[in-house]
């Protein structure tokens, strides 16, 4: 070859090189744009295309009462799911499955065709519907275990709890109030699947991290004192022919709530049926003109600040005081002359207040009102609470001022005046009401705990001393409003109040529709317990002290005989002793969920092992191994199982494990 | 044949060193192509693989033992032979999803195709050695270029293969372009060319007129004709920078890239070793490239550098086609990856031509007329 002839080959060539070299870093360019540049999105998208996740609730925690007994408690209900891609006849799957849980085919259809590999039919079904559903075994349908609230007690605090709704939110009561601690992290079950979204191996993982474990309730309610309050309640509700009744019982000395009952009832379990309105709790939410059960702190100021004594003697006016455009009456047309100051509250004079009252000025009167709480939120950890209502001092007319002394013109609500009433049985000291002593986590060990919460010094223990004298001769004197509160060797301190209800229609208090209540404490010495008894518009005995003193007698008495007036039996909260405190191991007692990613080692003998993500052999195997017997239903992985993974296992060693080769 | 003790020294150590890296490389990936974590299963695909690489050996072998100029003079027979295969393909061929491209011969399936590449590249460059004229050719005499290249086009367009067609055309314009054509005589081919896409658009077959359009919109039927290039990107691009790792790649395990272990090939390799193996692998080739360019300028002869051109660009052009096409620059026409791809007629054609390169190179220096 000429070496002409090779310059041009070498040309050529280098031109060819170039060329190629050219097209390659075309091709390079474009991987690193691919892979480098959109790698992550890219990265997301590949990892959507081949996972599917499913959520499901993971159990909500428990609710407790003081003494471990469960209020509120999560069981597995099924629900139906299907696979649309595995019906085989969609038509009629659609009629069978809508004949059993009672739907409508067309919608079953219409779910169908809305997703491709999966849709809940029907949350959360009744057992029987979910044998039926097992039974009839159609393709491409297949059940699920998901957690469902139920209330043990049925109506039994059922106010207080409130709901869960069907997605396992909280919606009314403690149920919302602690909404983020009784739920835990909803369980995300992934599922690796290939291009024909066939096969598929369930692993279980979590959304986001450390699982957040639910946490489980302990209230400082009283079980036994809530459903013997509930049902005194419900009895003189009915005996008197009332609208309505509430009654909370308290611990004077923590603020911590025994007991709180409204009546009518209302069952949590069927909240969707019975109307979420009725779930109201009125003790908390409602407020009303107290009456004469607001005299007593009207003296509580009055002692107080020393403007009178319990021997100084009001002018009674024989029944009529005229205040400016206002004659003021006592109760029942009574007509009393001068009266001792304990003489006022004991019989409940209204003109004998409004003299205490001018007596004290209305700034004094409105410092102490203020002071008892009223007029202001009392923090109880419940949704919904009111405030009342307490107009500024400086808008207050003289009538005001006068009707006020005897409970007329402000509004309360029934917590405020209990939790009002308990600061003169505690020395004074106003307790801030709570119903939550503490949480605890699925081993029983202790997440947070509330300790009682005094708010202020109210009035002096001494003029508490001498208040819940003249309030126990309300009682215990066989002339007293209060007479019929009576009980054998306690000494109750007490006040009954009969409250006018504004009728709005004509502008003025009625005589006809009133509120009748009871307010209390014992014993007078060392008082232990106090209570509250309204009773709403009752038709006979439309006097506090005939109508509702009784209720707080019944109640009173029979708590005295459960408890011998030591109610504070049970210190919860009392670190080294926990593990031997009989009532916090029925609270850890409740078989524990232990998650399965916990370690192998946790998984001891008696405890449930995890078939989930299993094959039928792997899971027969593993039984075998444990010596349990094993319920096999369905084919491909095991998806579900009953009992859950971790529960302890006693003598029935016996699982049923679902299977399923679709998602 | 006497042995020439210079055969053996002349061998050429480095281009056989990289075929067979980059075959093992395509060996490695057809296995994870071929596993599947839903069935925990795997294929026995590239234990056949294993096999054609070995039957390639051989022929490579074959390929390099008889002087290239033997060959070469035979070269118009053997494109008559590999003219009648094909004409055999025609009326007896075998035929899988729509499209009839081999033959049977004793159990096995046999891609003419495959081998007219080879024998258009040996016969054209026997032609411009043949006439040769030194200096750029005019359209008047390319017309027996073009009818040599022509024929086995069209019979493998009514395959149809539009691939291989394609390719052949390349090689054609690659060779014809390399000895020099003259630019008025270019400019009329290319407007000719132009003329005629309308109509080669209307002889197209409605899959490949599919196939064309989604390349300009993947996403406008990312179920159906664009299904193949977005789980190739995905799976591409899922693979990131570093990939996902040896028999982790998820697209290509979970069955969600189609075609695997033949014209997808590079999006299994590319998910699991990231851009970073992607580079790698085109480096390798690139070096193939240029090795074949190497020979091609040291060759005794002007027949031996035209060969090592069109085999060079053979690979080459194969090789840009099929990335293109599964990163998406391209639209998808069925083209394998050379060495990589899973395929017993592609795999020992490529050997072949590989084996002639070496014939080429270890000839270089044997002087004789």
């Amino acid at each position: 070859m000429t070496t002409e002839s090779k310059k041009w080959l070498r040309f050529r060539l280098a031109t060819l090189l170039l060329c190629f070299l050219v097209l390659f870093i075309a091709l390079i360019t474009r991987a690193f744009q691919i892979q480098v540049l959109n790698g992550q999105s890219l990265k997301v998208r590949a990892d959507r295309q081949h996972t599917t996740t499913l959520r499901s609730e993971s159990e909500r925690g428990i609710v407790f009462d003081r003494n471990g007994e469960k209020l509120a408690a999560s069981i597995m209900a099924d629900s139906v799911c299907a696979d649309p891609s595995k019906v085989v006849n969609l038509e009629e799957t659609a009629r069978k499955i809508a004949s059993i849980l009672d739907l409508d085919q067309g919608t079953i259809l219409k779910k169908f065709s809305g997703s491709k590999n999966f849709c809940w039919i029907a949350r959360k079904i009744t057992p029987d519907q979910a044998a039926l559903v097992e039974k009839v075994d159609l393709d491409g349908i297949f059940l699920i275990k998901e957690p469902k609230r139920f209330y043990p007690n049925g109506e039994l605090a059922g106010h207080l709890i409130g709901f869960v709704g069907l997605d396992a939110k909280g919606l009314e009561g403690l149920e919302l109030k602690y909404d983020d601690y009784l739920k835990g992290a909803p369980e995300k079950l992934t599922w690796t699947r290939d291009a024909k979204g066939k096969r598929l191996y369930p692993r279980v993982e979590y959304a986001g991290g450390q699982p957040k474990e639910s946490t489980n309730l302990i209230l400082t309610i009283d079980n036994r004192i809530q459903h013997l309050v509930e049902s005194q309640l419900k009895e003189a509700v009915k005996a008197k022919g009332a609208k309505g009744g509430l009654a909370v019982v308290m611990d004077p000395k923590t603020g911590e709530i025994l007991a709180l009952a409204n009546e009518l009832g209302f069952d949590p379990n069927t909240f969707s049926k019975s109307g979420a309105a009725k779930g109201k709790n009125k003790v908390i939410t409602d407020c009303f003109d107290p009456g004469s059960t607001f005299k007593p702190f009207l003296a509580a100021g009055a002692l107080e600040e020393g403007v009178v004594k319990e021997t100084d003697r009001f002018y009674c006016e024989n029944g009529k005081y005229a205040i400016a455009d206002r004659v003021i009456h006592e109760a029942q047309r009574k007509r009393h002359g001068y009266l001792a100051f304990s003489d006022i509250i004991k019989y409940s004079s209204n003109i004998g207040s409004v003299k205490v009252s001018e007596r004290l000025g209305k700034e004094k009167f409105y410092q102490y009102i203020t002071k008892f709480g009223f007029g202001a939120k009392t923090g109880i950890d419940l949704p919904g609470e009111t405030a009342g209502l307490l107009r500024p001092v400086q808008n207050w007319t003289r009538v005001d001022a006068a009707t006020i002394a005897f409970g007329q013109g402000i509004s309360v609500t029934a917590i405020q005046l209990i939790t009002a009433l308990s600061a003169i049985a505690n020395q004074g000291v106003l307790m801030k009401p709570y119903i939550v002593r503490g949480l605890v986590d699925k081993k029983g060990q202790i997440v947070k705990k509330y300790a009682p919460t005094p708010v202020r010094q109210v009035i002096s223990p001494r003029t508490a001393k001498r208040l819940t004298a003249i309030m126990t001769s309300v009682v215990g004197d066989a002339d007293g409003t209060g007479k019929n509160a009576r009980i054998v060797n306690v000494n109750v301190a007490g006040k009954t109040g009969t409250s006018q209800k504004f009728d709005f229609a004509r502008r003025a208090y009625s005589s006809e529709r009133v509120r009748t209540s009871f307010m209390g404490f014992f014993p007078a010495e060392d008082p232990q317990v106090a209570i509250l008894v309204i009773l709403d518009e009752p038709q006979r005995d439309k006097w506090g002290g005939v109508a509702s003193a009784p209720v707080f007698k019944n109640i009173a008495e029979q708590i005295l005989t459960c408890f011998k007036t030591n109610i504070r039996e049970n210190p919860v909260f009392e670190e080294e002793k926990i593990n031997r405190d009989m009532k916090i191991k029925l609270v850890s007692a409740v078989p524990v969920i232990t998650r399965h990613k916990a370690a192998p080692g946790d998984m001891e003998e008696a405890s449930m092992p995890d078939f989930r993500g299993m094959t039928i052999r792997d899971a027969l195997r593993k039984a075998r191994e444990k010596g349990i017997e094993l319920n096999v239903s369905g084919n491909g992985w095991a998806v579900s199982q009953v009992p859950a993974p971790g529960v302890a296992i006693a003598e029935l060693r016996y699982c049923t494990v679902s299977f399923s080769t679709g998602n | 044949m006497k042995f020439d003790r210079r055969l053996f020294v002349n061998f050429d150590w480095t281009l056989l060193f990289l075929v067979l890296a980059v075959s093992l490389i395509g060996l490695i990936n057809i296995y994870s192509s071929g596993v599947n974590q839903a069935y925990s299963g795997q294929d026995f695909l590239y234990m056949k693989q294993v096999q054609w690489i070995i039957v390639g050996l051989v022929f490579m072998i074959m390929a390099f033992s008889i002087d290239y100029r033997l060959i070469s003079r035979y070269a118009y027979l053997i494109y008559a032979f590999s003219i009648l295969l094909l004409v055999v393909v025609f009326f007896y061929g075998y035929a899988t999803r729509g499209s009839q491209r081999w033959i049977l011969v004793g159990g096995f399936t046999f891609q003419p195709s495959e081998l007219v590449k080879l024998t258009l590249i040996l016969v054209l460059a026997r032609y411009f050695d043949d006439h040769r004229i030194h200096k750029a050719y005019r359209l008047r005499e390319l017309f027996i270029p073009v009818l040599i290249m022509l024929v086995p086009f069209l019979l493998i367009l009514k395959q149809p293969d539009l691939g291989t067609a394609l390719v052949l055309f390349i090689i054609f314009c690659s060779v014809t372009l390399f000895i020099g054509v003259q630019w008025k005589s270019l400019t009329w081919a290319a407007l000719t060319g132009l003329l005629l896409i309308p109509m080669g658009w209307y002889f197209l077959k409605d899959y490949q007129k599919e196939r064309i359009m989604t390349f300009f919109n993947p996403d406008s039927d990312p179920l159906g004709a664009g299904y193949h290039v977005i789980q190739s990107i995905i799976a591409i691009g899922s693979g990131g920078f570093v990939g996902k790792g040896f028999l982790k790649g998820t697209q290509t395990q979970l069955r969600f890239l189609p075609e695997r272990h033949t014209d997808f090939i590079f999006s299994v390799f590319a998910e699991e070793w990231g851009f970073l193996g992607g580079i790698f692998l085109l480096v390798m080739f690139m070096a193939l490239i240029l090795w074949g360019l190497k020979i091609a300028l040291h060759s005794r002869d002007f027949n031996g550098t035209l060969i090592s051109v069109g085999i060079t660009a053979l690979i080459f052009w194969e090789v840009f086609i099929n990335i293109g096409m599964v990163l998406g620059m391209l639209p998808v026409v069925g083209i394998p990856l050379p060495f990589l791809s899973y395929g017993g007629s592609s795999m020992v054609i490529l050997m072949i031509s590989i084996g002639l390169l070496m014939n080429i190179s270890m000839r270089r220096f044997i002087l004789q007329p």
